[in-house]
């Protein structure tokens, strides 16, 4: 160490930091050896193959950190003892001046550049497993939030479930989850993952169940003054023939859901009478803002509304409800909100029945 | 009132512009424009709301005694924790470690009489109290409940005190804006002559680098709090997503703030831990140049990270990737300041006075946060951590065991140049070692049950936690038992502590070389200074301070005519 700034002595490292040095590197490579093989399944089961990586990521983060953390410790608490002020010290006595060193000083900001680039290409090639190269197509699955419950809906079943997200094992499951009030989060402690759940937002996990058994969805994100016990409902991982009598049960049960949806509406407006022309003053000083007077594909913000009573390409209204005029009219009573956006119910529209009755004239006249 | 032309002149040695001491009691001690009364009423304020949060962190600790809660309910609960994080973040710790050590230390350490712009540094204080006051006013009109991130919608659900939320908060971070504008140009303006940047003291240049990040980052914040107000009292569609708006814009904009508030939180506490290990040792901080231009290197990075808190919000995963690495980079900078302490160590003679055991716990549990902070860094490993006790436990590591270490060792070196006083080093001890113990107790579990499946921000929890929470807790007492010491130090010491005299600890740096409490303009004359502060072997590197510590006269004011 001679590089030293100008006049700073020569260092001399004496045997007792060697011999600290030695026993800081065995206690640093136990720690190692301990996160290598501690039982982290057996505390908490890793329920689908995704887990297993980010419990991979999180050993080797432990395990490099703790032997870093071995040394900083052991040689604030060795340096501290070994050079503290003794009784028979000068009052005036003060330590050795050494200002710097540049070679100390470049390797440690060498050593923890590799530190984290080591640690990054680690966490990329993860992240990559996880956010991007995922295929996550083998089941479509979608819950939705609510104060203070998870729903969930299944391609082929109408309506929402609301007992338990069933799973089958070894299929890749794409998750898309939003929310219908405030932002709540989608969280299997038992699947390492999470997802927050944003009204107006999509939000996608994609994972692959392996491991069977009943694992517990937590809300982590605040969401209101039952949040703390929005940890009832449960994932259930489960083999595919178990997995696909449930689903066919469901099927069934939900034939005629659309009428047993949890935002069903208020009272009926009355649509006898419904004024045309009134109707299309009223769409467009509201609705225009969103829709267009075109075909469906021509997108504002939602579709394009015309013949949206009379179009066979698009039988259903966005809740899956459909489409005749009571159910239109239920619509823009109640609003929608959900996986495919959002509308204002009739109090943020500021619409009357009458006005309803007369939009959902002016539509049904566009043909 | 001065004219702008001799304002310019004011302090910095190149022409001195002295004002008469004020002698009434209110322009003294209350609406005083000196540096030093402004940072003593920040820290005396920043205490006080430090108590009032801490009572809260109790309430919170009584709650999860048991699972089912019961102490309180839900709705109150939400109330305290959400109080407790906002007024522990801005009423406590960066009022204590800006408006408080820095307005009273760095002026004097850089040998200036006083900040550029005194009046505007009164009315920065005084614009805090009140602010304060109306944070925990907001309990009588039902207090903001989602968390100090009030994330909407859950916000513009809130009840009616989130709006005096907003309108609190805007108001300290108007106080910190201009806190940040005064002391930058007092830094690259009002040193003494000679002090050239690298004979700066390392708690200058940790102002240093914090003063732009109050300046520009807490803009952002004003512009989010604006929104939401706004949104809430007159229904402006910034946030809710039926109306068009989006709540991960509220996200963005608060993080774009909150997350160099991370820094301005902990870099000040760098830079005192940098004078501390000097002093004590009784040897030059170890990479002097390193540990300074790291403190800016944090500051630069700060800016470009705060996505990280956002991984679970549905980022892109393009946008995932640069937020996770930049956050991993500013690992090595941290990393090169905590080599360089340990360093400093080495070949010490060191002297373990409270300050110093604050200073060398600091380093264990800040280390220790900062670590666990690099895990979350990593996307895969934050999917699973995020908005769990986790994060509790990681951000207290960093804001308990980092600042508020760093306040304390603070407090235990340089209460003697504010009061005159020496504090009981005896008690000191014991302050130190129950605060140690405790917090590690109280926070270390909490990492556990995080990664177990615990979320924050709950009133009742799973059973098998209650165990550990109850251990918790009881840890959780110890750490009052060792803040009331504290307190009781402080307040005992003030009548009764052993005369300080102007250098007790043999310190370097400028403000020990003048009487403890410094007189009203700082310095008889100001000095010149010739060297960095830290070399024990050479003589002091100042001149122009000899008749300091006689009986001569001080500066003389201009004659009223020029003022």
């Amino acid at each position: 160490m001679s590089e030293n700034s100008s006049k700073d002595p020569v260092v001399h490292l004496d045997r007792n930091f060697w011999i600290v040095t030695a026993v800081l590197a065995i206690l640093s490579i136990a720690g190692i050896v301990f996160w290598i093989v501690a039982p982290i399944t057996k505390f908490l089961p890793a329920a689908v193959v995704e887990a297993d990586e980010i419990d991979q990521l999180f050993r080797f983060l432990s395990a490099s950190s703790t032997a870093l953390f071995v040394f900083v410790i052991g040689y604030l608490l060795y340096f501290s003892i070994a050079f503290r002020r003794r009784s028979t010290d000068a009052p005036d006595a003060i330590g050795i001046q050494i200002h710097d060193n540049h070679k100390l000083e470049m390797w440690w900001t060498i050593l923890p550049t590799i530190f984290v680039v080591v640690m990054a290409i680690f966490s990329v090639r993860i992240w990559y497993g996880i956010e991007v190269n995922n295929p996550g197509n083998g089941l479509s699955v979608e819950s939705i939030g609510h104060q203070w419950n998870y729903t969930f809906r299944y391609p082929g079943v109408r309506g929402e479930i609301t007992d338990a997200m069933h799973l089958p094992v070894g299929v890749p499951v794409t998750l898309q989850v939003t929310s219908t009030d405030v932002i709540h989060s989608f969280w299997v402690p038992a699947m390492r993952l999470k997802a927050d759940m944003i009204p107006g937002t999509l939000n996608t996990i994609r994972f692959t169940p392996k491991y069977p058994g009943t694992y517990q969805i937590i809300c982590t994100e605040f969401c209101g003054v039952n949040h703390s016990v929005m940890d009832k409902q449960k994932v259930v991982i489960e083999s595919r023939p178990a997995f696909d009598a449930w689903y066919d049960g469901w099927v069934a049960k939900n034939k005629n859901a659309s009428d047993e949806l949890p935002k069903a509406s208020a009272g009926a407006v009355a649509l006898s009478g419904g004024d045309a022309a009134a109707g299309q003053k009223k769409f467009a000083l509201t609705c225009s803002s969103c829709h267009a007077v075109g075909p469906f594909s021509q997108k504002i913000v939602g579709p394009g509304l015309k013949g949206v009573l009379h179009d066979p390409a698009h039988p259903s209204l966005v809740n899956g409800d459909p489409a005749t005029p009571d159910n239109v009219a239920k619509l823009l009573q109640n609003g929608y909100s959900g996986s495919l956006g959002q509308m204002p119910n009739q109090t943020s529209n500021g619409l009357t029945n009458k006005d309803i009755a007369n939009l959902v004239a002016y539509l049904d006249s566009l043909k | 009132m001065q004219t702008h032309e001799q304002a310019e002149l004011h302090g910095g040695g190149v022409a001195d512009h002295i004002h008469p001491e004020p002698q009434t009691f209110v322009r003294k001690y209350i609406f005083s424009i000196d540096h030093k009364i402004i940072g003593l009423q920040y820290i005396i304020t920043g205490f006080v709301f430090f108590i009032l949060a801490g009572l809260l962190a109790e309430v919170i600790r009584a709650q999860m005694m048991h699972a089912t809660g019961g102490v309180v309910d839900s709705n109150t609960y939400d109330e305290i924790y959400s109080v407790h994080g906002s007024a522990m973040v801005w009423l406590v710790v960066i009022p204590l470690l800006t408006g408080g050590f820095g307005n009273f230390v760095f002026p004097l350490q850089i040998g200036a009489r006083d900040v550029a712009f005194p009046w505007l540094n009164m009315l920065s204080f005084w614009i805090f109290p009140p602010a304060g006051l109306m944070l925990f006013a907001s309990f009588l009109m039902g207090a903001p409940q989602a968390g100090w991130t009030e994330y909407p919608p859950m916000s513009l659900q809130g009840q009616a005190g989130t709006s005096m939320w907003c309108a609190a908060i805007f108001l300290v971070g108007v106080s910190s804006t201009l806190t940040g504008i005064n002391f930058l140009v007092t830094i690259l303006k009002m040193r003494a002559p000679g002090m050239t940047f690298t004979r700066m003291p390392l708690f200058v240049w940790a102002q240093f680098a914090t003063a732009p990040l109050l300046m520009i980052a807490t803009t952002a914040l004003a512009g989010a709090l604006a929104a939401l107000f706004m949104e809430r009292q007159f229904g402006v569609p910034f946030f809710d997503p039926t109306k068009g708006g989006s709540p991960v814009l509220w996200q963005h904009m608060f993080w774009f703030y909150s997350h160099p508030a991370v820094y301005i939180m902990i870099l000040p506490a760098f830079g005192m831990i940098s004078e501390i290990f000097p002093t004590f040792t009784r040897k030059p901080i170890f990479g002097y140049k390193m540990i300074a231009f790291s403190s800016v290197a944090i500051a630069l990075l700060g800016f470009m990270v705060w996505a990280h808190h956002m991984f679970t919000s549905g980022l892109a995963p393009w946008l995932q990737l640069p937020f996770m690495l930049l956050t991993m980079v500013i690992a090595i900078p941290t990393g090169i300041k905590i080599f360089s302490w340990v360093t400093t160590l080495w070949g010490g003679k060191i002297q373990f006075t409270t300050a110093m055991l604050f200073a060398i716990g600091f380093i264990a549990t800040f280390t220790f946060g900062g670590i666990t902070g690099v895990f979350l860094s990593a996307v895969p490993f934050d999917l699973h951590a995020h908005g769990t006790y986790f994060i509790v436990a990681h951000l207290h590591y960093v804001l308990v065991g980092g600042s508020l270490m760093g306040i304390l060792a603070g407090m235990h070196y340089w209460f003697p140049k504010m009061s005159g006083r020496m504090l009981s080093e005896k008690v000191g001890r014991w302050t130190f070692w129950l605060f140690f113990i405790g917090f590690n107790g109280t926070f270390l579990p909490m990492h556990w049950q995080g990664l177990m499946g615990m979320p924050r921000r709950v009133a009742q929890y799973d059973p098998q936690f209650q165990g550990v929470n109850q251990f918790e807790s009881y840890a959780s007492v110890v750490m009052t038992i060792a803040l009331l010491l504290f307190f009781y130090n402080v307040l005992w010491s003030l009548r009764h502590g052993k005369k300080a005299g102007p250098n007790p600890w043999g310190a370097r740096t400028l403000e020990w070389q003048i009487p403890s409490p410094p007189h009203y303009y700082n310095f008889k004359h100001v000095p010149t200074v010739f060297a960095a502060p830290y070399d024990f072997a050479e003589p002091l590197p100042y001149t122009g301070l000899e008749d300091e510590l006689t009986d001569s006269p001080g500066p003389q004011p201009a004659s009223s005519s020029s003022s």
